[in-house]
């Protein structure tokens, strides 16, 4: 056994030292990735950037995750550091909304958030993998607390609008009874000798056993409702205390019925890497990493400031912007060096004069589509009426999530929900419509699931990442070919300019993409200012 | 493990993913999917379900940190297959609509068959101002070049 596992290793080795020999580094990252051994975050402590030359000056385009760990560790160095902002605030998609927020989309469509005090929507992203560690890090260095973001939810529920008369099913008894019917039928297969070919007779048993006890199977190996079982997919009636305390087990669903639904589809999300158990968020909204960046950077940052055009010389960097509060001005702000974290959807309209590949691959990526709608209720009826606390359900209908507020259980008072979270053409299609639209359609379709909604409605609001000023999209999107072609171009450095954020990685749509994609890149243009600065 | 290795390399060395990556890469998969698809949409219902999005219902376009260009009165318009080509292909962040969604492809792409990007190309060419004959064809559309 031990030289079966350890010889792959060996060869495993070589052939990356062969990748990155013939191929490069980006290639070798790939392929480690594809092996299963860098699937972590690359991120690796603290970034060391001794001796930055004196007096050396970076711009910083937008005041995003990448933009701000960018400003905030060359700033450390020792670097000249300024940023330019869209935006009137710090975090770009690390954002939550608020009561008292206003947000108009492009479009021209106002929405003002009417939440009560302290609940909010994280219209980007919002929860954070224990494995993203350089968010993790900056969380700590920022004093940012964090609480556990809940993924799975065993009572919450699986849904589909065609199956069990459009009744939502607990995920717990999906995957209860997916677990159960095929450890059973797979046990049946090896008894009857089905794998004969390709397991031992040793083996086999071990299997059976294993699939016994993964499935709650009975001695005949049949999952059939069972006191065992209910520990699964829960009883008929729990068991208690006193005289009324004895259980009656639940009756599960036939093989049938549990395949046709085709809620297996909603079982693994929690199996996805990036979507384990430890997940955290901040305590009081996504948005408190970007609002801390920011007040850690201060007067670091100038908000409102529309760049317009970047242009790099043979001595440094310009960049010519428009204050937003005072349209038709400009002003420049000039560095020995630029790092541009704007959206490629973005900065593909901005001219810069960088060379032809790096233009090739700021031109290569669409931009996805995404949708997310916070509604608020008058009561917190689903843990109240429904026990379920934080977590996610899934459905076929367009809203495709509801998600449950993994903090403030059981508190009195009004409740936010993630009434959608929506990608592809549903989610072109409401951004299609207008804001109030959306939030009327998120409710509609959510009272499928949860009919308390007509009752409990109270207001919402929706946030179509299409129709965002600042990004034009949520994210870029890579094929296989695309990043073949153009990612290491997008990465590398043209002159004195270097591109970072979500986009210039492998972790798209992760704010861990645009922390290490702004490490890499501030760690290579420190070599370039070294060896620059000791030659002048 | 051994049988993977010789694909692996060829694959790191042409610089192609393997499958399933794409998959993995993105921000929220359930593998739970919408029921509804575009099906036979004409043109003007996949204007106002799709292109409106960015382009707004007036197809006056929008501007922000970026713009989104407005398709009412847009001089490029004269060509249709201009206008057939930015449907299919894409540009920029705009995304092409002539591509096929490759196996557990997250976020799926939307794909409009050649007669829905012939329908929405000839509504454009003939509302918002635009004053085209809304005559272009699928097979004029089949015959342009499409994405992989």
């Amino acid at each position: 056994m031990k030289e079966d596992t350890a010889s792959p290793d060996i060869r495993r080795r070589d052939l990356l030292r062969m990748i990155g020999l013939t191929a490069g580094g980006a290639a070798m990252v790939q392929a480690m990735s594809a092996l299963g051994v860098a699937a972590e975050s690359p991120y690796r402590g603290p970034i060391d950037l001794q001796g930055a030359p004196k007096g050396a000056s970076v711009l910083i385009l937008g005041a995003g995750m990448a933009g701000m760990t960018a400003a905030y560790e060359l700033r450390n160095a020792g670097y000249q550091v300024q940023v330019l902002e869209f935006n009137g605030r710090a975090g770009g998609r690390n954002w939550s909304l608020r009561g008292g927020d206003r947000y108009t989309e492009l479009g021209g469509a106002t929405q003002e958030c009417k939440f009560d005090k302290d609940l909010y929507i994280n219209p980007g992203p919002w929860r954070i993998p224990y494995h993203h560690r350089g968010m993790l890090n900056y969380c700590r260095k920022l004093g940012v607390p964090l609480e556990a973001f809940v993924q799975v939810n065993y009572n919450a529920y699986l849904h589909s609008s065609k199956a069990f008369g459009g009744k939502p099913q607990r995920y717990r008894e999906v995957k209860a009874d997916y677990q159960g019917h095929v450890a059973e039928l797979l046990a049946k297969a090896t008894r009857q000798h089905a794998l004969d070919a390709t397991v031992s007779k040793e083996d086999q048993e071990i299997l059976v056993e294993s699939l016994r006890e993964w499935g709650v199977l009975d001695k005949d190996l049949s999952y059939s409702s069972s006191i065992a079982a209910s520990e699964r997919r829960g009883f008929k009636k729990d068991p208690g205390g006193g005289l009324s305390a004895r259980p009656i087990p639940s009756e599960p669903m036939g093989l049938k019925d549990v395949l046709d639904a085709k809620l297996w589809r909603g079982i693994s999300a929690g199996d996805m890497y990036d979507m384990q158990t430890g997940l955290f968020q901040p305590v009081g909204g996504m948005g408190r990493i970007g609002e801390a960046f920011g007040r850690e950077l201060g007067p670091v940052i100038r908000y409102n400031s529309k760049v317009i055009d970047i242009h790099q010389d043979p001595a440094g960097v310009t960049a010519t912007y428009e204050d937003t509060s005072a349209p038709g001005t400009r002003q420049t702000a000039r560095a020995d060096w630029c790092v541009c974290t704007i959206p490629l959807s973005v900065l593909s309209q901005i001219p810069m004069n960088v060379g032809a590949p790096m233009a090739a691959a700021i031109n290569a990526v669409p931009y996805a589509s995404a949708i997310k709608v916070g509604l608020q209720f008058k009561r917190r009826f689903w843990e109240e009426d429904d026990h379920i606390y934080g977590g996610i359900t899934y459905t076929d209908l367009p809203i495709s999530n509801i998600g449950y507020p993994n903090t403030g259980y059981q508190s009195s008072g009004k409740g936010v929900l993630l009434g959608a979270y929506i990608w592809g053409l549903d989610a072109m299609e409401f951004t299609s419509m207008q804001p109030e639209d959306r939030v009327k359609k998120a409710v509609e379709y959510g009272s499928q699931i949860h009919p308390q909604y007509q009752e409990e409605f109270d207001n919402g609001v929706a946030v179509a990442w299409h129709r965002s000023p600042f990004t034009l999209g949520c994210m870029g999107v890579w094929t296989d070919a695309t990043r073949a072609k153009h990612y290491d171009n997008l990465c590398q450095i043209d002159e004195r300019i270097v591109l970072a954020g979500e986009h210039a990685s492998f972790i798209g749509g992760w704010q861990e993409g645009a922390v290490t994609s702004a490490l890499d890149a501030i760690g290579r243009l420190h070599q370039r200012a070294v060896a620059q600065g000791a030659k002048a | 493990m051994r049988p993977f290795l010789p694909r692996i390399f060829l694959g790191a060395v042409a610089g192609i993913c393997l499958a399933g990556w794409s998959a993995v890469a993105f921000a929220d998969n359930s593998g739970v999917v919408a029921v509804a698809g575009i099906g036979e949409a004409g043109g003007q219902e996949i204007y106002g379900r799709v292109c409106q999005g960015c382009h707004m219902p007036n197809a006056q376009g929008a501007v922000g940190a970026g713009r989104y260009p407005k398709l009412g009165g847009d001089p490029a318009l004269v060509s249709w297959q201009y206008a057939a080509l930015r449907v299919l292909n894409g540009k920029g962040a705009m995304p092409g609509f002539g591509r096929l969604a490759g196996p557990m492809e997250f976020p799926a792409p939307v794909h409009l068959s050649d007669a829905q990007v012939a329908d929405v190309v000839n509504y454009v060419r003939s509302h918002f101002g635009n004053r085209y004959k809304p005559d272009v064809k699928p097979e004029q559309v089949a015959a342009l070049p499409h994405p992989e």
